[in-house]
C-alpha cells in the first residue's frame, strides 16, 4: 500500500476538521445543526479570490513566494476573506436564525439552515458561474519525503497553518474569559446569564469564528483542488461525521475526527475504490458511535 | 441606622402574559440581614426570587437594588448591578473544573483581581481549593452548592439571593449548608433566601415573609415565625384565610 495515503488523508482532514469546529461550535452553543456551513467555506474561498484579484488589480501582477504556488496577496487576501466570511455569518444569523430561534423551535432553524445552504450557493453561481476556478494555475512539483511519500510547499504550509489555528482555537476555548464563556453557555444558558455572560455577544463570537476558520478551509481546498461554488456543499457531510465522531461540542473532538475520516476516505481510494469514499467514513462514524454514542471526546451531561 | 438594600414593591410576574404568579409582593431588604421568603408549595416563591433577577418577566411594581431601579434588567447585567443569584437547582457547570466555574463568573472583575478573588473564595471554602482541577459534575451535592454560592459571592454582590439553597440535600449538608450562610451574613453580605424548610431557614434568618398565591401575606421576626399560629394557618389552612385578619400581626413588628 502506497503510504501517500497519509498526506492526502492528513490534507483532506485539515479542511473537515476545520469546518468541523464550526459546526461543533455552532451546535454546542445555539443547539442546531447548520448545513449552510459548508457554503461558508465556498463564500469564503470566492471572497478570498475576489481579494486576490482586488490586491492584482491595484498593485499589478506580483511573484509568488518560491517555494509556494501564491504570493502575499493570497495571505493578506485570505485575512480579508476570514473577516468577510466571519460577518456573513453573523449577517444570515441576525437576518435568519436569530428571529426563527426566538421562536423556539430548533427543527424550523435547521430546515431554514436548508434554504440559505441553497441560496448562498446558487447566490455563488450567479456571481462568479459554476466554472470551476483556481488561485494559481501553476503546477507545483512534489518532494519526496521517504516512504514513498511526495509533498508539496504549499502542502505543508497549508498543514502547518491548520496546525497553528487549531492551536489558536483551543487556547481560545479554553485560556481565555470568551472561551470559558462559551463552554458556560453550552452547558447551561440559563446560568451562563445568571453569572454575567453577555449571550448575544458569545453568540457572535462564535460565528465570526466558525466563519473564518471555513473561510481557510475552503481556500485551502481552492489552492489545493479547485474552486467552484459546490465545493462546500460537499464537505457538508464529512465535516458533520467529524463532529459527531470527535463528539459536539469539543473543538480537539472535531479536529480529531476530521482527520480520521480524511485519512479513512484517502486510504479508501487506495484499498477499495474511489466510489466507496463517502461510504467508509460514514461506516467508520457508524461504528464509534454504537461503542461510543457520545463521540470519541463528547462527554456525557450529568 | 437601617438601610435598605434589595426594595420590591408591588411585583407582579410569570411566564405567560396575563397569567401573573407573582400578584402584587412587596418585601424589603436591609443591609447586612438574612431575609427568609417562606410559602406553601405553588405560592410563586421561586417565581419571586427569579423575576427580582430577571429570569421571568415582570408585568408589574418595581425592584430598586440600593435606591437604583432594576427592575426586568435583563438577567447578564444583574451581577454587574450587585445581586448574585443563585438558582436552586443546575447551579453549576458540570463539564467545567472547579476553578473554571468561578473564573467565568468572574467576567465583571477586573482581569488582574481575579486570581487573588478565587484564593479568597478557596480560603473560605477549603473543600473547594482541594478539588480545584475536578469536573464540577463530579462533586457531591453539598460541594456543589458550595460551588454555586462561592461563585455568586466572588463578584462582591451587595444582595445574595439563592432559591431554596437545601432542595435536594440530605440532612447532614443541609445543617452545613444553613451554617454556611449564616457564616457568609456575618462577613457583611446580605442575603434573600427562598426556603421550604422553614425551621433551618427561621435559624438563621433575621426577618421572614409568608407568600400564599403570588403576594406577601405576613412578615415578622425570623424566630418568633416558627410559633406563630398565623403561619401555621397559611401554611396550613390558606383557603379558609381570612385576609384581614392575617394583616394586622407581625407587619411592622419588623426589627
Amino acid at each position: 500500500m502506497n503510504l501517500q495515503f497519509v498526506v492526502d488523508g492528513l490534507l483532506a482532514g485539515s479542511m473537515i476538521g476545520l469546518g468541523a469546529i464550526g459546526v461543533t461550535l455552532t451546535y454546542s452553543i445555539l443547539r442546531f445543526s447548520n448545513f449552510a456551513h459548508g457554503d461558508f467555506m465556498a463564500w469564503g474561498a470566492y471572497a478570498t479570490l475576489a481579494v486576490v484579484g482586488a490586491i492584482g488589480a491595484m498593485f499589478g501582477k506580483i511573484a509568488p513566494m518560491a517555494p509556494l504556488s501564491f504570493g502575499w496577496p493570497l495571505i493578506a487576501a485570505v485575512i480579508v476573506g476570514m473577516a468577510i466570511t466571519g460577518l456573513l455569518a453573523l449577517l444570515l444569523d441576525m437576518m435568519l436564525f436569530a428571529r426563527l430561534r426566538a421562536k423556539g423551535q430548533a427543527i424550523i432553524v435547521v430546515m431554514a439552515s436548508f434554504g440559505a445552504s441553497m441560496a448562498l450557493r446558487s447566490l455563488l453561481e450567479f456571481i462568479f458561474s459554476s466554472r470551476p476556478t483556481y488561485f494559481s494555475r501553476a503546477i507545483q512539483i512534489a518532494m519526496p519525503v521517504g516512504f514513498g511519500i511526495r509533498v508539496t510547499p504549499d502542502q505543508i504550509a497549508l498543514l502547518l497553518l491548520t496546525a497553528v489555528l487549531v492551536l489558536g482555537v483551543h487556547l481560545l476555548m479554553t485560556r481565555t474569559q470568551t472561551g470559558r464563556s462559551m463552554q458556560a453557555l453550552s452547558q447551561n444558558a440559563a446560568l451562563a446569564r445568571i453569572v454575567g455572560i453577555d449571550v448575544a455577544k458569545i453568540v457572535r463570537v462564535t460565528w465570526i469564528i466558525g466563519g473564518a476558520l471555513a473561510c481557510v478551509a475552503g481556500v485551502m481546498i481552492g489552492i489545493l483542488i479547485q474552486i467552484r461554488p459546490f465545493m462546500g456543499f460537499d464537505m457538508l457531510l464529512p465535516m458533520f461525521a467529524a463532529a459527531i465522531l470527535g463528539g459536539i461540542g469539543s473543538v480537539p473532538g472535531a479536529v480529531l475526527g476530521g482527520l480520521i475520516i480524511g485519512m479513512a476516505e484517502a486510504g479508501a481510494v487506495q484499498l477499495v475504490g474511489a466510489e466507496w469514499r463517502a461510504a467508509v467514513s460514514f461506516i467508520i462514524l457508524m461504528s464509534v458511535l454504537f461503542v461510543r454514542p457520545i463521540g470519541l471526546f463528547g462527554v456525557r451531561e450529568r | 441606622m437601617r438601610q435598605t438594600v434589595l426594595d420590591v414593591r408591588d411585583l407582579e410576574a410569570g411566564y405567560e402574559p396575563g397569567v401573573p404568579i407573582v400578584r402584587g409582593a412587596t418585601i424589603t431588604v436591609d443591609k447586612g440581614e438574612i431575609v427568609v421568603v417562606l410559602g406553601p408549595n405553588g405560592a410563586g416563591k421561586s417565581t419571586l426570587i427569579k423575576a427580582i433577577a430577571g429570569l421571568v418577566p415582570i408585568t408589574g411594581g418595581t425592584v430598586l437594588l440600593d435606591g437604583k431601579d432594576i427592575t426586568a434588567a435583563p438577567a447578564h447585567t444583574m451581577v454587574r448591578l450587585g445581586l448574585a443569584f443563585v438558582p436552586q437547582t443546575e447551579n453549576i457547570f458540570p463539564l467545567m473544573s472547579v476553578e473554571d466555574n468561578l473564573k467565568v463568573a468572574c467576567g465583571i472583575l477586573m482581569p488582574r483581581e481575579t486570581p487573588a478573588r478565587i484564593e479568597e473564595m478557596y480560603g473560605a471554602f477549603p473543600d473547594l481549593a482541594r478539588q480545584r482541577r475536578t469536573a464540577a459534575g463530579n462533586l457531591s451535592g453539598g460541594q456543589r452548592q458550595m460551588l454555586a454560592i462561592a461563585r455568586a459571592l466572588i463578584v462582591h454582590p451587595k444582595v445574595l439571593v439563592l432559591d431554596e439553597p437545601s432542595a435536594g440535600l440530605s440532612p447532614k449538608f443541609v445543617s452545613m449548608v444553613f451554617e454556611m450562610l449564616a457564616g457568609i451574613r456575618k462577613s457583611g453580605v446580605t442575603i434573600l433566601l427562598v426556603e421550604q424548610n422553614a425551621k433551618a431557614a427561621l435559624a438563621i434568618g433575621d426577618r421572614a415573609y409568608v407568600l400564599v398565591e403570588g403576594k406577601d401575606r405576613h412578615e415578622g421576626i425570623a424566630s418568633e415565625l416558627w410559633n406563630d399560629p398565623v403561619v401555621a394557618e397559611l401554611y396550613l389552612g390558606q383557603r379558609r384565610l381570612n385576609p384581614e385578619r392575617d394583616r394586622h400581626s407581625g407587619k411592622g413588628s419588623a426589627a
